[in-house]
């Protein structure tokens, strides 16, 4: 009865969302925010990728936002895994060496490890002038971090003082940035610095910087959710 | 006054923070919260008189609207600011040890209720939303019981599926508009009129509704409650479902002026009276009562709602305030009067006081005179019957119903409070700070008595700025007026 009634709701919910897809403009919907943005986005934010343009400056806040909802997500399941809990971790640990994964996948992992730090560092350095940036690299520095851990389960790969550390300073600079703009400029967020050469490195005043905090940030909460999973005691 | 902004900001920095803070000092680390609490609300108070009868709104990164974001700031919102910064006090963890991740997540829980309360701009209340909504599942998942484990789970397939919805109302509203500034959009409700734009308002009442309890979305209201600790509690059903509603209501205002959607609330609204004063009727234990008589009342709240104009604002800004102070307190007192009700029995010779101040309680949530209650329930009920619908007058009937099915469940409760079979049971109670907390509460209902007129003024001033499309409008979007779109 309850599986029929479940279909039954999506059923309806399907054939509501077709019609609610039918009746919109899909295609040409009327663009008043996204050509504003296009048209002043160049010279008031001064960053090549407008996407970033968007996501750092006429939407932080947004941004700030969605870097708080991924920190509570990891706070909420780095508490429930705490050692306290009803879930106790299983009591007998395996040898170090039992665990690992064998040669080849320990020594792939250690030479790609380096690379992806270099490629994650990348795509956020340079989120504001191609697709890309804080969040994608972010998500690539932790899983450079998570494949070894998944090679090597009982190794150390990585501090989880640090990880606390680099998250809680990623997500201090975002916001002390913001507020030096509020106390500069008069509102906070507002893009500030020398804007620079269009399209080049060194470019959009301190949109880089954002995406910097915010490529480190996400790149803590991931490891450290990771971390939080695998290891049996965590310490928050 | 840019400076408001600080309200989000301030919090979510120290949520950053302590958990590095806490691996050098626990003691600093628990104080950080309330210090931040206290800062904001002095914040708050001094900044109230420097709000003018217009409100006053904040272009965050210094983006002129529409295209960038915007907080709208009044005295209602300031009102309610407060009140979560005085909310967060009260409830806040202070004997109990709790580790640093816990209280990051009260502060994130604080900074979304701000922002829920302040913006206006459609995409960043979604974000405030699920903020408020990821904070909560792990502060409910976080007690020790089993049971809340269950029960923070259910929680969460529930308001994740509500966010969805939400989400994919707001993006109907875009597609159809191509903005997500509320002023902005109350300039082109024409555009909103039509199917999609009410389905769209529809699938956002059922997304913010999760959280504010509203009929047919509240089945995991006493499965949660029941099973963590009643300050959180107190929040949850005194404060963040208001904040849902909050939201429903500035939608509806803004942008849905229609009957139809008046209606629909409506008719919402008394199935959620009925519904939750039936179910409380038949509770068998202090916590599941109390959260399915807050059911009922939240949806006494929808039908004030639903009456259109100035007078529904101001009589559901009344209600909603009564139910913060007068739910809040039940929950705070049940912290020490627990459990199912044969253990209540002869409560009263255990503590005189805390039944006294229970009787307070539910005399007022009844709407017995001279309580705040009773003029509550009295306006709401002459001003439903002044409508020219007979819906809004069965709905009477429905409210004068529920009220006396609530009176017969409250006053067997109280007749077991008085029963005492077994008198040597005294056992001293300690005197914990909920407790003194709740006698505040009391303390404040019974002085409010006194004001009820400059408050309801008061009030009255609140709705009807509130109420005006208009205000909202032009302090948003001043370049609106001279016929210029930005």
């Amino acid at each position: 009865m309850t599986k029929f009634a479940s279909l039954l709701f999506i059923a309806g919910l399907a054939f509501f969302l077709m019609v609610v897809t039918g009746l919109l403009p899909l295609g040409n919907s009327p663009m008043l925010i996204g050509n504003a943005i296009l048209d002043s986005a160049k010279e008031q934010v001064g960053a090549a990728n407008v996407v970033t343009s968007v996501v750092l400056a006429y939407r932080g806040l947004d941004t700030l936002g969605e870097l708080s909802i991924l920190f509570a997500a990891a706070s909420a399941v780095g508490l429930l895994l705490t050692k306290s809990s009803f879930n106790k971790p299983s009591k007998n640990p395996t040898n170090t060496e039992e665990s690992d994964s064998g040669f080849v996948a320990i020594n792939g992992i250690d030479l790609i490890f380096p690379l992806l730090l270099v490629v994650g560092m990348y795509i956020i350095s340079h989120g504001h002038l191609t697709p890309g940036g804080g969040f994608q690299g972010g998500v690539v520095l932790a899983i450079a971090f998570a494949m070894r851990s998944i090679v090597r389960p009982r190794g150390k790969s990585i501090d989880h003082g640090v990880v606390t550390f680099i998250e809680a300073f990623a997500g201090l600079s975002f916001i002390v940035i913001g507020l030096v703009a509020l106390y500069t400029q008069g509102h906070f967020l507002q893009p500030m610095l020398d804007q620079g050469h269009f399209g080049s490195l060194w470019s959009a005043g301190t949109i880089p910087l954002l995406y910097l905090a915010v490529g480190l940030k996400v790149g803590a909460e991931l490891a450290g959710l990771i971390l939080a999973l695998n290891t049996d005691e965590v310490n928050i | 006054m840019n400076h408001l902004i600080l309200l989000v900001v301030l919090p979510l920095l120290s949520a950053f923070i302590i958990p590095v803070v806490a691996k050098h000092s626990l003691t600093i680390s628990r104080l950080i919260g309330p210090v931040v609490l206290v800062f904001i609300l002095a914040l708050v108070v001094l900044s109230w008189n420097s709000v003018g009868s217009n409100g006053f709104a904040i272009f965050l990164g210094g983006f002129l609207p529409p295209v960038g974001i915007v907080f709208y700031i009044d005295h209602f919102s300031l009102m309610l600011s407060g009140l979560i910064a005085g909310m967060l006090l009260i409830v806040w963890p202070w004997n109990s040890y709790v580790a640093p991740r816990q209280y990051s997540l009260y502060m994130l829980l604080t900074a979304a209720s701000f922002g829920l309360v302040l913006s206006a701009d459609l995409f960043n209340l979604y974000v405030f939303y699920e903020l408020l909504a990821v904070a909560t599942y792990g502060l409910i998942a976080r007690q020790k019981n089993p049971a809340a484990a269950v029960a923070a789970l259910r929680y969460l397939f529930v308001s994740a599926t509500g966010s969805a919805m939400l989400l994919l109302g707001i993006a109907i509203i875009y597609t159809l508009t191509g903005t997500l500034n509320i002023a902005h959009l109350a300039t082109m409700t024409d555009q909103l009129h039509g199917l999609a734009g009410l389905s769209a308002f529809a699938l956002i009442v059922i997304g913010a509704g999760v959280k504010a309890e509203m009929f047919l979305l509240n089945t995991w209201v006493p499965e949660v409650y029941s099973t963590i600790e009643t300050p959180l509690a107190a929040l949850l059903a005194g404060l963040i479902s208001k904040l849902a509603t909050v939201l429903i209501i500035r939608v509806l205002l803004m942008l849905f002026q229609q009957s139809e959607v008046l209606q629909m609330l409506l008719v919402v609204g008394v199935f959620g009276v009925i519904s939750g004063e039936m179910v409380a009727w038949r509770a068998k234990d202090m916590l599941r009562m109390l959260s399915f008589s807050s059911i009922a009342q939240l949806g006494m709240i929808f039908i004030a709602f639903s009456i259109a104009g100035e007078v529904g604002l101001w009589i559901g800004l009344a209600m909603m305030l009564h139910h913060l102070l007068v739910k809040g307190g039940l929950f705070l007192l049940a912290d020490k009067m627990q459990g199912s009700f044969d253990n209540l029995r002869g409560y009263a010779k255990r503590s005189a006081m805390a039944v006294a101040i229970f009787i307070i309680f539910i005399l007022s949530l009844l709407g017995i005179p001279p309580f705040p209650g009773f003029w509550i329930k009295l306006m709401l009920i002459l001003n439903l019957a002044e409508q020219n619908n007979t819906l809004y007058h069965y709905a009477i009937g429905f409210i004068l119903l529920a009220t006396v099915i609530e009176a017969a469940y409250l006053f067997k409760l109280v007749r077991y409070l008085f029963q005492d079979e077994e008198a040597a049971t005294i056992v001293s109670t300690p005197k914990s700070l909920t407790f003194w907390y709740a006698q505040i509460f009391a303390l404040v209902l019974l002085v409010s008595l006194a004001f009820i007129s400059p408050i309801s003024n008061r009030l009255k001033d609140m709705a009807s700025q509130v109420a005006n499309p208009d205000i909202y409008i032009n302090t948003i979007l001043p370049s609106h007026l001279s016929g210029g779109n930005p």
